[in-house]
Order: C-alpha cells, then sequence, then structure tokens
C-alpha cells in the first residue's frame, strides 16, 4: 500500500514563467490515453455516487428482496441482494459516497501534516530539520496497517476516526517529499532575491517556494487518495469500518461469510475499488508525466 | 565504518524505546477497564475477582510507576499476559512469528526475482508489447486490494479447481518426516504468498524497467557497449546490478506495508502469523496482545532498515567503495 | 482421505445421503467397531486455555470434555449415567448424595484418580466457576474412603447429578494443581494433565488442539479413536471448505444454515441438529424493562406480536432454525407448551400499542437495538429485521453496533440499551442457565448474563426458587411450567429462535455425538470406518 510511482524530481523549475506550469502539463495530459481513461473513470465513480441516489433511490440499509438474490434473478433489482437481502446497487452507491469521502479526507489530513512538516524540516534545516526528521522516521517504522488498526479500536470505528488514522499513518512519505523539495527550492536564486529583500520565513515558505513545489506534491496526493482508499477497504475488511455507514470495504467484510454461494457481494464492491484506485493512479502517473516532460520519453 | 554500524544501532535502540513509550500510552488510553475485559473473558465476575485481576496484571499502581514497570519488563522481553489467551504475549507472538516472515520472504523473493525479471524484459523494448503489459500489470496489481485478490483466488481454488489449498498452514494430520512437512507448509504457501506477491511483482517490474532505462542511458554502459561487450552481457550484468539497487531499497522502505498486507493476506487465507493473532486479538480486545504485536512488527521493520541498507552497500559500487 | 471434492460423485451420493441423514443419527454401531484413526474436528471456538473448573463456554467445553472426565455422563435423554462413578445414590431428605467412584482409574499421568482428587476439584469449581448456582448448596464433602464420595447439601438440589457431567465439573489431579497458584491463570490450564479419554499433547491457540488417546482410561477398550485434533478455522467457510476437502471429519456447532445446506446437498456428509440439548442455545430479543416506554408490559407485548417468527426461521435461517416460545428449549424436560407463544399478529400489536398510547396516532415511540457483533445470520440479520418489522407497527428503531464483543457486553451489562439482540444458553437445567435472567436477586449491574433487563416478579422467583429445590421431577415441571407461564405473560424477553447448531460428519463416523451433551461430552465411543 505504498504509492508505486516514485514521485519523481523535476528538472530545476525556473522562476514563474508566465505560461502556467498547469497549463503546459494540461496540454500534456490530455494527450495521454492512459491519463485521459483515468480521469473518464473516476468522474463516471464520482457522478455514480453523487447522481446515483437520484436514479435509483433505494436505501441502502432496507431490507429489499430475499437475502442472496443473485444478480439479474429480479428486474428491479439489478445486482441482486446481501445477506440480509439489502441491495447490492444501492449499497454500492451509498458505499461509494463513504469511501471517497475517506479517501479524500485522508489525503487531506495526509497532505496537511507532511507538507507543513516536511517544509518547515526543509526550510529551516540543522536542528529542527534533524529532530522533525527523527519524528518523521519513528512514525515510517510502524507499520501503517496496524498501527492504523490500533488507532482506529481504541478510539472507535466512525468514518472520521478512520480518516483521521489513515492520515496519521500515511504522512510521513509526503513529508519526506517537501522536505527534499524544499531543499532544492530553497538554494534557488528567486528565493534567495525574495529574502535578500526582507521577505518574512513564512511568507518565503508558504507564498515562494510551495507553490514551485507544488507539482509534485500535486502527484503525491494524487496517489496519496488511491492509497487511502485502499487503506479504508483494508480496515472494514478487518471490520474495523463505521457499521452504521454503507461503504465499499464494510460490502466485502461482511459479504466474505457468503463467498462461497454468493460471488456478487464480496466480487462488486472489490471491483468498484479496483476500478475507483485504477482511475486515480492513471490520472497520478499522467499528472507526473504532464508536470516532468523528460520523464516521459520512457 | 565501526562509528557508522554504532551510530545506527544506537538510533535503533532509540527507536525501539520510543515505540515502547508510545505502546504504553496507547494502553492506558484504552477505553474501558482491562479488568472488566478480562472478566467478561472468563465468563463474568464479581467486584472481588476483579480487584484479584486488577492486582495481578498491575492495574492499581500510578501511572508513572506502571511505565517503569512496562519498560522494565519490556526491555526483559516480558509484553505481559494476554489477556484472551491466558499465556505470555511473548511466547504467543514468537510462536506466530515464524509463519509471517515466512510469508512475507517468500512473497518478497517471489515478487523480487519476477518483477525485476518482468522489468528487465520490458526494458529490452520499451516501445514494445511486454513493455506495456509491465505497465497495465503494475496498475492492476497496484490498484486490486490485496484481499480482495485474495479472496477472488479463494473462489476459483476453493471449488473450480483445487489445486492449492486455500486455508490455514500444515495440515497437523499428515505424517512424515521434516520433507514432507516442508512440502505441505510449501504447497499452502503458494496462494497467500502470490496474493501478496502480486503487489510488489507489479511494483518492481515497473520500477526495474525504470531504472534500467535510466541505467542504459548512463555512461559507463555505453562504455561497455563500446568496448564491445555483449548486450546480453551489458543487460544482464552491469545494468541488471545497478537496476536492483532501487528495488532492494524501495522494498526495504516499503517493508512497514508488506508487514501489513500480510496482515490482510494472512486473515483470508488463515494463515496462522502475526496477523491473524492482531484480528483476533484486535476482537477481543486483548490490548496487550495486540500492542506487543505493533512493537514485534516495528522491531521487524527497524531491523529490515538495517538490513537494506547494508544489502545497498554492498550493491553499489559507489557507495561502497566510497568509504 | 478418500473424500476428495468431485463433483461427479456428489451427484452420484446425493440421493444416498438423504437417506443416510434421516437415519444415521439414531443408527447405532450394528458392525464391528474398528478401532484406532483420527478425527478431525472442524471448530470456529477459540479457547482461551482448556480447564474447564474455571472457565465457560463452549470453546474450552469440547476440548476439556475430552480431557477430564466427569463424576457422571448422560446419553440422549436427560437420564443421567455412570462414568468416573460407577453407582450413587441420594439420601431419602435428598440432601446427601454419595457417589462410588471406579476402581483402577487413573490419571494421564498415571496417579490414581482418588474421592480427595473429585473433592478438591468440585471445590475449585464451587469457588471459580462463572456458573455459581451450580455447586452453590453443597455445604460439604467427605472421603470416607479412596473411593467413595459424600457431598452434603443444605437443601435439595435436583440439578446437581446434571452438574456433575459434560463440561460443568471435570476431575482435575489435585496433586498437580494445587501447587499454590491461582487456578484461573495456572498456566498448567493450556495443557493440562487429565482425567478423561484423551490427553492434550498439543495447544497453539487459534490453530490447533491435539489430543491423543489415554491408554490407561478407565472404561476398558476405550476410547476407539487413537487421536483428535481440534482444528480452528477463521470463518465457517474455511471450515465448510475442509469438510468438503476431507481434511476434517466433523464440523460441530456450526450455525450458517446456508453453508449446512450446502454440505447437506454434498451428499457425502450427515447432518444432524441432535447433541445439543444440553446447552440449550436460544436466541432472543431482550427489553430493558427500565426504558420509560419498555416498562409498559403492553409495548413489549405488542412488540413481540409485530415479529414473524417464521420469517426469521425460513428467510433468514434456510429453514433450518426452530421456534423458541419459552426460557428453555423444546428438547429441555421443562419444556411447557402452555405458555403465550405471541404468534404473529399485528392486529393484537397496534391495538395493545394504541392501548399504551403509542402507535399511529399516540406519541411517536423510538427505539436502539442492539446486537452481538460477528454474528451476521443469528444476530445482526434478526435485529434489522426487527427494525423493518416494527417501522410497520409504527415504532421507529436504530440499530446499534458494537465493533466487538467486549463492547456490546460492557454495555449490556451496564444497562445501556433498550433492546438487544442476545443468546442464551440454557446449560441442561434452569438451575444453572435459566434462573439467571429472570430472578430479582440478580439484578447485578456490571454483569454481562444476568438479569439485565431489570426484570423482576416475585411470583416468577418464588416459583423459580422452589422449582430450583423440588427433588420430585414431575413437580418440579409443574412449578417452572407455571412460572414459564407468568414469565412470558410479562415479556421481559422476546423469545425468537432455538440456534440452529448442527453437527455435519463425513459418512465414515461411527456413533456421533448426539448425546444431550454432544461434542461437550466424552467422545469415547466414536469410531472412524476405514
Amino acid at each position: 500500500m505504498v504509492a508505486i510511482t516514485t514521485v519523481s524530481t523535476p528538472t530545476p523549475t525556473p522562476a514563474p514563467a508566465a505560461r502556467g506550469p498547469m497549463a503546459e502539463a494540461w496540454g500534456i495530459f490530455r494527450r495521454s490515453p492512459a491519463a485521459m481513461l483515468g480521469l473518464v473513470i473516476l468522474i463516471l465513480v464520482t457522478l455514480m455516487t453523487v447522481a446515483g441516489p437520484f436514479l435509483y433511490p433505494v436505501d441502502a440499509f432496507e431490507i429489499v428482496w430475499a437475502p442472496l438474490t443473485p444478480p439479474g434473478q429480479e428486474a428491479n433489482i439489478p445486482l441482486g441482494t446481501d445477506n440480509l437481502g439489502r441491495d447490492t446497487l444501492a449499497g454500492l452507491i451509498a458505499g461509494g459516497r463513504a469511501t471517497l469521502a475517506v479517501g479524500f479526507a485522508a489525503a487531506a489530513i495526509t497532505m496537511v501534516i507532511g507538507v507543513v512538516i516536511g517544509s518547515y524540516a526543509g526550510f529551516y534545516g540543522g536542528g529542527v530539520d534533524n529532530l522533525l526528521m527523527r519524528f518523521t522516521e519513528f512514525f515510517q517504522v510502524l507499520p501503517p496497517l496496524l498501527f492504523a488498526m490500533v488507532v482506529v479500536t481504541l478510539f472507535q470505528p466512525t468514518l472520521v476516526n478512520v480518516a483521521l488514522a489513515i492520515g496519521v499513518v500515511s504522512w510521513p512519505q509526503t513529508a519526506r517529499l517537501t522536505r527534499s523539495e524544499f531543499r532544492r527550492i530553497r538554494t534557488l536564486e528567486y528565493v534567495s532575491a525574495m529574502r535578500a529583500i526582507g521577505a518574512s520565513n513564512s511568507h518565503v515558505i508558504w507564498r515562494v517556494i510551495l507553490p514551485n513545489a507544488l507539482p509534485p506534491l500535486i502527484v503525491s496526493a494524487t496517489l496519496t487518495i488511491g492509497m487511502a482508499i485502499l487503506f479504508e477497504a483494508g480496515l472494514s475488511f478487518l471490520g474495523l469500518s463505521d457499521p452504521n455507514v454503507m461503504s465499499w470495504g464494510l460490502m466485502i467484510g461482511s459479504g466474505r461469510q457468503y463467498l462461497l454461494d454468493a460471488w456478487w457481494v464480496v466480487t462488486l464492491p472489490g471491483l468498484m475499488i479496483f476500478l475507483t484506485v485504477l482511475g486515480v493512479s492513471l490520472v497520478g502517473d499522467g499528472l507526473n508525466d504532464a508536470f516532468n516532460p523528460r520523464m516521459r520519453e520512457r | 565504518m565501526f562509528n557508522r554500524v554504532l551510530r545506527q544501532l544506537l538510533y535503533a535502540a532509540a527507536l525501539i524505546l520510543a515505540v515502547l513509550v508510545l505502546n504504553f500510552l496507547l494502553i492506558q488510553l484504552a477505553p474501558g477497564d482491562p479488568a472488566q475485559v478480562i472478566a467478561g473473558e472468563m465468563g463474568g465476575a464479581n467486584e472481588e475477582v476483579m480487584a484479584a485481576i486488577r492486582q495481578q496484571y498491575g492495574l492499581d499502581k500510578p501511572l508513572l510507576t506502571q511505565l517503569g514497570l512496562y519498560l522494565g519488563r519490556a526491555l526483559q522481553g516480558d509484553l505481559g499476559m494476554s489477556y484472551f489467551y491466558n499465556r505470555p504475549v511473548t511466547e504467543l507472538i514468537l510462536s506466530r512469528l515464524g509463519p509471517t516472515l515466512l510469508l512475507v520472504a517468500a512473497a518478497l523473493g517471489f515478487a523480487m526475482i519476477v518483477g525485476t525479471r518482468l522489468g528487465l524484459l520490458a526494458a529490452r523494448n520499451p516501445r514494445g508489447l511486454s513493455s506495456a503489459a509491465v505497465t497495465v500489470l503494475a496498475l492492476v496489481g497496484y490498484s486490486a486490494p490485496v484481499f480482495w485478490t485474495g479472496l477472488m483466488l479463494v473462489i476459483l481454488f476453493a471449488a473450480k479447481i483445487p489445486l492449492f489449498p486455500v486455508a490455514g498452514m500444515i495440515d497437523v494430520v499428515k505424517q512424515g518426516g521434516p520433507l514432507m512437512r516442508a512440502l505441505d507448509i510449501a504447497h499452502h504457501l503458494v496462494l497467500p504468498a502470490l496474493t501478496l506477491g502480486l503487489v510488489y511483482l507489479a511494483q518492481y517490474s515497473r520500477l526495474t524497467r525504470a531504472s534500467m532505462l535510466e541505467v542504459l542511458g548512463a555512461d559507463y554502459i555505453r562504455t561497455a557497449r563500446a568496448k564491445g561487450v555483449s548486450e546480453r552481457r551489458v543487460l544482464n550484468h552491469h545494468a541488471f546490478r545497478n537496476a536492483l539497487l532501487p528495488v532492494v531499497t524501495v522494498a526495504g522502505m516499503q517493508f512497514g506495508a508488506i508487514i501489513s498486507g500480510a496482515v490482510l493476506v494472512e486473515t483470508v487465507f488463515s494463515w496462522p502469523g502475526l496477523g491473524t493473532l492482531a484480528f483476533q486479538s484486535i476482537l477481543a480486545r486483548d490490548y496487550p496482545t495486540v500492542l506487543g504485536i505493533l512493537f514485534f512488527s516495528t522491531l521487524i521493520v527497524i531491523i529490515a532498515n538495517l538490513l537494506t541498507d547494508f544489502v545497498s552497500r554492498l550493491l553499489d559500487p559507489r557507495l561502497a567503495g566510497g568509504r | 482421505m478418500t473424500f476428495r471434492t468431485g463433483l461427479t460423485r456428489r451427484t452420484l451420493l446425493a440421493g444416498a445421503a438423504a437417506l443416510a441423514a434421516l437415519s444415521a443419527p439414531l443408527s447405532l454401531a450394528a458392525q464391528e467397531v474398528q478401532t484406532g484413526g483420527t478425527l478431525v474436528l472442524a471448530s470456529l471456538q477459540k479457547p482461551r486455555h482448556l480447564n474447564a473448573a474455571v472457565q465457560s463456554g463452549i470453546a474450552t467445553a469440547v476440548p476439556a470434555a475430552q480431557i477430564f472426565a466427569t463424576l457422571l455422563r448422560y446419553g440422549e435423554t436427560f437420564e443421567p449415567e455412570p462414568y468416573l462413578a460407577e453407582s450413587w445414590e441420594y439420601s431419602d431428605d435428598a440432601k446427601t448424595l454419595t457417589l462410588k467412584l471406579r476402581s483402577g482409574a487413573t490419571f494421564h499421568d498415571g496417579e490414581p484418580i482418588t474421592s480427595e482428587d473429585v473433592i478438591w476439584s468440585l471445590g475449585v469449581t464451587k469457588e471459580n466457576h462463572p456458573f455459581s448456582t451450580m455447586l452453590e448448596p453443597i455445604e460439604s464433602m467427605e472421603a470416607p474412603d479412596p473411593q467413595t464420595v459424600v457431598i452434603n447439601l443444605r437443601e435439595p438440589h435436583p440439578a446437581l447429578l446434571l452438574a456433575l457431567s459434560g463440561p460443568l465439573t471435570p476431575i482435575l489431579p489435585k496433586h498437580v494443581f494445587d501447587d499454590g497458584q491461582d487456578i484461573t491463570s495456572n498456566p498448567k490450564n493450556n495443557l493440562p494433565v487429565g482425567s478423561g479419554p484423551f490427553k492434550v499433547t498439543q495447544f497453539e491457540p487459534g490453530q490447533h488442539i491435539i489430543l491423543e488417546r489415554h491408554d490407561g482410561f478407565f472404561l476398558e477398550g476405550r476410547p476407539y479413536l487413537d487421536r483428535i485434533v481440534i482444528r480452528q478455522y477463521q470463518d465457517a467457510n474455511s471450515g465448510v471448505l475442509a469438510m468438503e476437502s476431507g481434511e476434517a471429519q466433523m464440523f460441530p456447532l456450526l450455525d450458517a444454515t446456508r453453508l449446512i445446506r450446502r454440505l447437506e446437498g454434498a451428499g457425502t456428509m450427515v447432518v444432524t441438529d441432535q447433541g445439543y440439548a444440553g446447552i440449550g442455545p436460544i436466541n432472543w430479543l431482550a427489553f430493558n424493562t427500565k426504558n420509560p416506554a419498555l416498562s409498559d408490559v403492553r409495548v413489549r407485548q405488542a412488540i413481540a406480536y409485530a415479529i414473524d417468527r417464521d420469517f426469521v426461521a425460513n428467510a433468514l435461517h434456510a429453514g433450518l432454525s426452530k421456534p423458541a416460545i419459552e426460557p428453555v428449549v423444546q428438547n429441555s424436560p421443562f419444556f411447557t407448551e402452555n405458555v403465550e407463544r405471541y404468534d404473529f399478529d399485528l392486529d393484537k400489536a397496534n391495538a395493545l400499542l394504541a392501548e399504551a398510547g403509542f402507535g399511529e396516532g399516540g406519541q411517536p415511540l423510538t427505539l436502539r437495538i442492539d446486537f452481538i457483533p460477528d454474528n451476521e445470520e443469528q444476530q445482526r440479520a434478526v435485529a434489522e429485521y426487527v427494525k423493518a418489522a416494527l417501522a410497520k407497527v409504527g415504532i421507529e428503531v436504530s440499530v446499534r453496533s458494537s465493533p466487538d464483543f467486549p463492547t456490546w457486553a460492557q454495555r449490556i451489562a451496564s444497562h445501556d440499551f433498550d433492546m438487544t439482540m442476545d443468546q442464551v444458553f440454557n446449560w441442561g437445567d434452569p438451575v444453572i442457565g435459566v434462573n439467571r435472567t429472570y430472578l430479582c436477586s440478580n439484578i447485578r449491574p456490571g454483569v454481562i448474563w444476568s438479569n439485565t433487563q431489570s426484570y423482576c416478579n416475585e411470583e416468577v422467583d418464588r416459583l423459580l426458587n422452589e422449582a430450583g429445590v423440588e427433588p420430585d421431577l414431575a413437580r418440579r415441571q409443574e412449578l417452572y411450567a407455571a412460572a414459564f407461564g407468568q414469565i412470558t405473560q410479562d415479556a421481559p424477553i422476546h423469545f425468537i429462535n432455538e440456534v440452529p447448531y448442527h453437527t455435519v460428519y463425513l459418512q465414515a463416523v461411527q456413533n456421533p455425538p448426539v448425546s444431550i451433551w454432544g461434542t461437550m461430552g466424552p467422545l469415547d465411543e466414536v469410531w472412524l470406518q476405514q
């Protein structure tokens, strides 16, 4: 559950150019079929969870039909029912909302902690860097899923706690990436120039260096979303997710007992997770290529 | 060199101490009264029994005293008694450590050998079909939840093709010498190791491909080629050795994640390792065991990091020669 | 093992199995007994340790009944049979029980089993076992000679004979366990020296328990098997796959009805629901009578009428669970038809609710329901069904999940609930497993499976207490019938179904465990057809 794309450090960025690097990157991104496929998948999944409840207004927790009705048997229950007789399609729609929400929230938490710690360490260097990096390393040696399991067990499995737990165990990578970016950019001329004219440290950190360090961080954030979704699924599978909120992982976890007789209760939500994470990875890869034209040659 | 090793060991020791303190704090945060939990496991108890339990587990002492006692005992390898299994946590964990390490080693070995070979194959022809296949495989391997892949394999192999057992590590009933036992374990190991290995196989093939492409453009390879070294030798010897380095480094860095993956895979295949133990202990709210597992697996990660560092130095002529 | 999974074989044998399923539990060993072999038992339970003297529950009970002998044993009826005690006699006032032990019986370490060991074991159980009522009336015990035990009771205690059997009062070696350590946490509980037909040689928590034949067992020629392996599986699916592949030969205590149906259809196996009369497991809905709305008996009765037991049995439990209508199971000697059944009747439910001021046009009523986690079919599915069923009579129910068993237990034990699904076992005699739920004196906050309903009816208390000390069976039955009639009237609990525990075994298994204790009694008579 670690991002596969080791985010590559871009070639030294010149001072902010007139035509934004974002626009340029989008140009490259648009021309990659894989990246666009990923984007289309993500848009479809998002649409399904947002518009789904209006197009298919069935309560995911309501018992609608006989338990474990296979897909296609009843015309009005296209994807069958689970072990309690609840509609699988409604579960996928509602579950997607929770899963995506946790994925985004956890990624946001990861980014906030990671960027703050990484930027201070990278900017100040010396003792601050040393202290913060030791702290980061401490978190890096804790096996993430086990640590998250412990945290969720101790503080009750609510969606918020699950997102927090994922964030708390995932940030070290982001911190390291941010730190190396900051260390690189810190020495560039325009930064020295800003400092020479008396800009405050916080101004330099947040207004000068961070915008220039953004491209790899955006790629990292994208991949973190995918990782967080896998993470949430893993925790739910182990029974450590909010039992009152439908999520894809919860569907897999509770359907597991019926695996031998009812393939769909596990296969379908798993497929949704797979597609979503695939979409996120493709977009992440595309962004990586877009921000690093040199790497694209491979 | 010696100083470096010493410094690393001291640092590792400090990390271990920090993990122990964290463990202790987490125990304190645990909601509910551990005495109540233990009493519940025994099938109910009255106030006197609860008081006796508190005394037995040292729950009636002040916090700092408890921390001191905990650290002292932990450093002697005593992580307390399991509430649920009524035996020392360390003993329980040690009996489960072997299976987990076996699973992780098998999965990593499989992923590294097959992954690097695939990556090499793809790197020979960066725009060819095999290259595209490696990219697709990598994406699929990364995007599918590992426990889901496992469950799909269970569906496939449980009923449809009963070639491999889908649960457990050994058939305790089978008689036979050590060789038979080893074969039996290997037979049980196939599916779990495959499931866990696929995730990393995907990553390593991609990583190998990328670093091979980078290395192939490097000066010393060009020199080797110019000197008339055969293309096969260039690829397999000069380039591959260097391309292996990032794979080893990443594998070392990911060790915590691999153990996490093992937790899920073990749960799917009833593999009797630390993962299933963690899962059961969490269900039973057996905090000493859960935290003991967290501690031990952290220890494994720290050791793995030290080893990775060592191996990287062996593999990388620049690092090894430079010091 | 010849029973590899094979589709052709399965279909061929399907017909034969249907026949076998009907006749097998009753077929006694007409053939010549074959000795030897290993029986692999699939198990989902994870015992903490193996000393049943200080640990209740089915997880410890199954291995403990093999490792330890008890004084008495039971067959398929509630009639005591000799075991370690070859004879026993009550005094005329039923306050003294004298038992004669078999001579020549030895523990697994070869030491003789004497009346000293018996008295010490009963003492330990009396002091430490969670079922405190089981041996509570024992005033004193004497050992006039190594083969005789005299138990003096404060008052007649008809539950005593049952308490001396199955997993309840194992006979421990005093010379091993009386070592000054706290018996509840003694490390010897993990691999105890026992007195029963099998000795334990390996206990790997969460993996397996290996039990080897005790050659010096006091019943000549028994046990028939060389070895029993209790293999623990993570979930019912894995256990079922092990049965299908022939890796395991018997799967007791299986309550996942879809899997029972699956194995039944496999053709190579026999399925029986016998062997569970002793534990008498009931799945029920308990009310917290301190809840303002639920303190009104009419509301509780209305809820009972609104729940359709047939739907639970047929739709949720694949037709395999029997309805439960009173505090004991149908196989209990104290079962009575003479109770208020609350058969599904929405009109009565609505009328009662209206009387109580709720329902349509009345005050809105919102309740919460809890359930024991990790038991989808019996607990969670029924809780979700209760929610749906009560919505039809205008009661809004929210289902509260607990992340794990201890959390649920803590909530219920501290009376922090409105209604909860629960599973409670009879344990053979009402004094042991039934009274605890209803006696006013057993309203003990903090203790799970006590009277967490806070139900109190002095008439019920009087009847239950009187029945507990009544030596005459017929009179006892009358008293319990009266008590159960009153309890169902008061409806502190709505009984839903008996837990559909089944034992599945391969056809090669002979003399399957169908006594009242099933696999929680000794498996010394089981043998495998080669």
